[in-house]
């Protein structure tokens, strides 16, 4: 244990978790730019780690599972930038070279367990940083002062969350997938396939909360387009995919005048 | 919190309208007041409230119940804004990205930001001073920017997109491919068929935390008995 959370490793733990208390604060605190989606946050992290196909496939994945979990009202969804900078961050640190996809399948499956955890988390936080708009209330001389205080105490205590998750369930992450390798060789192929059937779960969410029947007649139609245009007529991908687009456009304009 | 970001951003206006302290400060005690709606669609509600604050100040409509306008605008704003911009916007913006993806274009997390903020930045500067110009009328709002017709094309969009994934999807591997090859018809099919299942499982009450966990153990079962 001692050789494999030496020096470097525990730099590489604590930058991670300063730039991942910093993204996360895109998330809710500050600007709102999207950098916090897993689609982004996960492949920086792949980037900045030695292991972007990781960031990539945990990205894209997480984001397809999470993207329509939406914040309305006082509901606090689950927090999906944490889990896509977590697992990127446990299949890079735990592997030597690029993670596998058991390995890649383990750490997603890991941040999904924690998902009840860091939505505590954020409540709690919420819920303390909703309390500091009275602050600035009880100053009756420097109002402006209270609320510029106010905020970067909101603001550092999002990052503090995330900061302190970030120390404790990485490295017992790290720990967890080093596990992994010792176990029976059907869980590593099961985590594999596990990892390829995501994809799928996160399609049928999205489709299951944009439209209200099972079988849509626009999700009929993309999948008749990809099936003729690239399986039959063997045409590239992007234009597979730009015909979906323009057939679907099409379809509502046409709805919308008839 | 978001109250304290309103009043945050207000703070400049009120500084130079009210010149007098006590009338700054029980102004800025107004703003603090609760305050909650889509963070994006906030700019209309600020950039209406700057000009009305600025009437009330110039004495052309010393009456005006800004309390009461703000409190008005935040649930319907909150309401359009979070199926606008989380409920079809960046889905769109994702499902497109995650296209890309599969065609083999690594940048596209760089694509699915500028899709998304080109649009969204553009919107928020946008109401801000749509907001000032017609001091809060929600239904001019609508009616500029045709937020329901929009959002209804983004989802149908959406929903095409994964149409077409799902249909190449059976092929897709986590190594990361430049090209990634079609599957054949059947495979297309059992890859239809299997999301429609998840579709199904999910309107029967399936949350997708338990989904994933109830894959797993299908996966493990099946790696077990050494189907995969």
């Amino acid at each position: 244990m001692m050789t494999l959370f030496d020096v470097h490793m525990i730099l590489a733990i604590l930058g991670i978790a300063c730039i991942g208390g910093l993204i996360g604060l895109d998330r809710t605190a500050a600007g709102q730019f999207m950098i916090s989606e897993p689609i982004v946050s996960g492949p920086l992290t792949g980037w900045i780690l030695g292991d972007i196909g990781a960031g990539i496939v945990i990205g894209t994945v997480l984001e397809l599972i999470w993207v329509l979990d939406i914040p309305i009202g006082t509901f606090v969804p689950a927090d999906s930038t944490f889990s896509a900078i977590c697992a990127t961050a446990i299949a890079a640190l735990g592997s030597t070279g690029a993670a596998g996809p058991s390995t890649i399948g383990f750490c997603i499956l890991l941040t999904t367990v924690m998902v009840p955890c860091t939505m505590m988390a954020d409540t709690i936080v919420r819920k303390r940083n909703a309390r500091l708009a009275d602050v600035p209330c009880a100053s009756l001389i420097l109002v402006y002062a209270g609320i510029t205080r106010a905020h970067l105490k909101g603001l550092f205590f999002f990052f503090l969350k995330s900061f302190i998750l970030f120390l404790i369930l990485v490295p017992a992450g790290i720990l967890a997938v080093q596990g992994l390798h010792q176990l029976p060789g059907f869980i590593q192929r099961g985590m594999a396939f596990f990892v390829t059937m995501l994809p799928l779960l996160g399609m049928a969410i999205i489709a299951s909360k944009l439209s209200t029947t099972v079988l849509d007649g626009f999700l009929l139609m993309g999948f008749s387009v990809a099936v003729v245009a690239g399986t039959l007529l063997q045409a590239p991908l992007i234009l597979v995919f730009l015909l979906v687009l323009a057939v679907g456009w099409l379809l509502v304009r046409y709805r919308d005048q008839a | 919190m978001q109250s304290l970001g309103f009043s945050y951003a207000i703070e400049p206006v009120l500084k130079k309208l009210y010149p007098d302290p006590g009338e700054y400060e029980s102004r800025m005690r107004l703003h603090l007041e609760y305050f909650n709606t889509q963070p994006y669609l906030a700019s209309f509600i600020l950039g209406a409230t700057v000009r009305l604050e600025q009437d009330r100040a110039q004495g052309k409509n010393p009456v005006a119940d800004i309390r009461n306008i703000k409190t008005s605008l935040m649930a319907p704003l909150g309401a359009l804004g979070d199926s606008y911009f989380w409920g079809a916007l960046r889905p769109f913006a994702a499902i497109t990205a995650t296209a890309l993806l599969f065609t083999g274009w690594w940048w596209a997390p760089l694509f699915f930001l500028i899709l998304f903020n080109f649009w969204h930045i553009r919107l928020r500067a946008s109401v801000l001073f749509w907001g000032y110009v017609n001091s809060g009328d929600p239904v001019d709002l609508m009616d500029r920017y045709r937020f329901t017709k929009m959002a209804k094309l983004f989802k149908v969009l959406s929903l095409s997109l994964v149409g077409g994934i799902a249909a190449i999807l059976p092929a897709w591997s986590t190594t990361f491919r430049p090209l990634v090859p079609l599957p054949g018809l059947f495979l297309a099919f059992a890859g239809m068929l299997l999301m429609l299942l998840f579709i199904v499982l999910l309107r029967k009450g399936g949350s997708p935390v338990k989904l994933m966990l109830g894959l797993v153990i299908v996966c493990l079962g099946l790696a077990f008995l050494g189907v995969v």
